[in-house]
């Protein structure tokens, strides 16, 4: 019996890393899925993987950051699926930068996707989710939202932010049935980290682990398609570390 | 020999009983670890009436001996432990610090937290021969927050989740994960036994999702963070509470 069977769900950022390996995931469990994405090249290349495996999946070029965009987004999954029983919001950007030298449209670009986004995205799903009296709302954090970064500021003030926003929504929606969750991924072998470090020094990071391996994409979507089942139905304002013992909370 | 052995530690009743029941639904052989006789026979005869293979040993898990001769026996007849689970122990009484005698502090403490420290030491040696398994260790919203007049018991669970972790990260070489699972308030028999029908449906109906949680659904947590799903899941709690506590 698969576990998402008949779902409807939403993964931003999914045309790689995490949020490819969600979306895949979560249609191998049955879901149909959204493929929501900045880059139209990506998304339609994880829509065919998809399809090539069996499962439904419609690619749709979405900037999470942009009011319009995001209703586009909501609007093609009714349209194509007939109702949004799954938010993922992964889509973010971490750029490195001091305080000190921060430009403000730096600053603007890092929260308005992963913060700001993670926002716009919920509240557009949330309507559709309150009507039906069921969903599931899973946004991706970061240790460095627990623990800061060191030339992320912004990053790890937009990944906090979305613990206190789970949290909130969590009890907003918990009257309706919705659960509303975070997955805290640590380092991790996609393209992400490799924007500021050396394919050595993600390797290496390894070493500080201790389970003694970075995290796969496909371990944060095991703990999503966890999440977002049946079996987690009374699970809601949490935050789940699939770290490998990184930070232990 | 080839099937999976869970050990559940207060299998006999309530999350236990629910727990013991989720695994032997995925093919696990549960053996129930309980002081409670009765109970645990009457959970042993409902496994036989499923046609599920597993035991029950009474054991005061407090007692070191009695500790080592259950394992011993499990390891003997099972040949195996792939999951540990330390549900034994339980919410106690409330009282103001100074009622709190010293012998009801060692006893509260006794039955949660040593009783997860000597079957977690049990369990260490099978493990790392395998190279693998997985504990679970049972905190509560209360081992986060504290309580008023749950002194004792906040200490225990708040203990257990410390130990949990310093034991994930000394585990974690050989390949052993260990988690905690927090349940909320949660609609036991021994629970409810606490309340009269107003108290209850008042305290539940408080809570963010409007109701106390399912001994299953504590059970579907501790499945989680117990089989394949999880395996980069170490030292972590998970809190399955309808939204209680989010620490």
């Amino acid at each position: 019996m698969r576990r998402l069977e008949g779902r409807t769900a939403i993964v931003t950022g999914s045309g790689q890393g995490i949020g490819e390996a969600i979306a895949v995931a979560m249609a191998e469990e049955g879901a149909s899925v959204l493929v929501a994405e900045l880059r139209e090249d990506t998304a339609n290349a994880v829509q065919r993987k998809i399809e090539e495996g069996g499962g439904a999946a419609l690619a749709h070029a979405t900037d999470v950051s942009r009011e319009d965009s995001v209703e586009a987004m909501v609007q093609a999954c009714l349209d194509r699926f007939g109702s949004v029983d799954i938010l993922v919001n992964n889509a973010g950007i971490y750029p490195t930068n001091t305080v000190e030298g921060m430009p403000e449209d730096e600053w603007e670009r890092v929260i308005g996707t992963n913060l700001f986004g993670t926002f716009l995205c919920s509240r557009a799903v949330a309507p559709h989710m309150l009507a039906q009296r069921s969903g599931r709302i899973i946004s991706i954090t970061s240790g460095r939202g627990l623990q800061g970064a060191d030339n992320g500021a912004h990053y790890a003030a937009s990944k906090g932010g979305i613990i206190g926003f789970t949290k909130s929504l969590a009890l907003e929606l918990a009257p309706a049935g919705i659960a509303v969750n975070c997955i805290c991924p640590g380092v991790s072998d996609t393209a992400q980290p490799r924007g500021h470090r050396t394919e050595d020094e993600l390797y290496a990071s390894a070493a500080r682990i201790p389970l003694g391996r970075i995290g796969q994409p496909r371990d944060m979507a095991k703990a999503a398609v966890f999440l977002a089942s049946d079996r987690a139905k009374f699970v809601t304002g949490q935050t789940l570390v699939v770290n490998g013992g990184a930070i232990m909370q | 020999m080839d099937a999976k052995v869970v050990v559940v530690t207060g299998g006999a009743s309530g999350i236990g009983r629910a727990t013991v029941l989720r695994f032997s639904e995925e093919g696990y052989v549960p053996v129930i670890l309980d002081r409670d006789a009765e109970a645990g026979a009457a959970t042993a005869s409902l496994l036989e009436t499923r046609q599920v293979e597993g035991r029950f040993i009474q054991a005061d898990l407090t007692r070191k001996p009695e500790v080592a001769a259950a394992f011993e026996r499990i390891l003997s007849a099972c040949g195996r432990i792939d999951v540990l689970v330390n549900l034994a122990g339980g919410t106690f009484h409330k009282g103001a610090i100074h009622e709190v005698t010293p012998a009801q502090w060692k006893e509260c403490l006794d039955l949660n937290l040593k009783t997860t420290f000597l079957c977690s030491q049990a369990v260490i040696a099978p493990m790392k021969q395998a190279g693998r398994g997985t504990i679970i260790n049972t905190a509560s919203n209360f081992g986060v927050t504290g309580g008023a007049e749950r002194t004792h018991y906040a200490a225990s669970k708040a203990a257990i989740i410390a130990f949990s972790k310093s034991l994930a990260a000394e585990l974690a070489p050989h390949g052993i994960r260990v988690n905690t699972i927090a349940p909320g308030l949660t609609g036991t028999d021994r629970v409810r036994g606490k309340y009269d029908e107003a108290e209850w449906s008042a305290l539940s109906g408080a809570l963010p999702m409007g109701r106390a949680a399912m001994p299953e659904e504590i059970a579907d947590g501790i499945f989680f963070l117990a089989g394949a799903d999880s395996d980069y899941v170490t030292g972590a709690t998970l809190h399955v509470n309808g939204g209680m506590v989010m620490p």
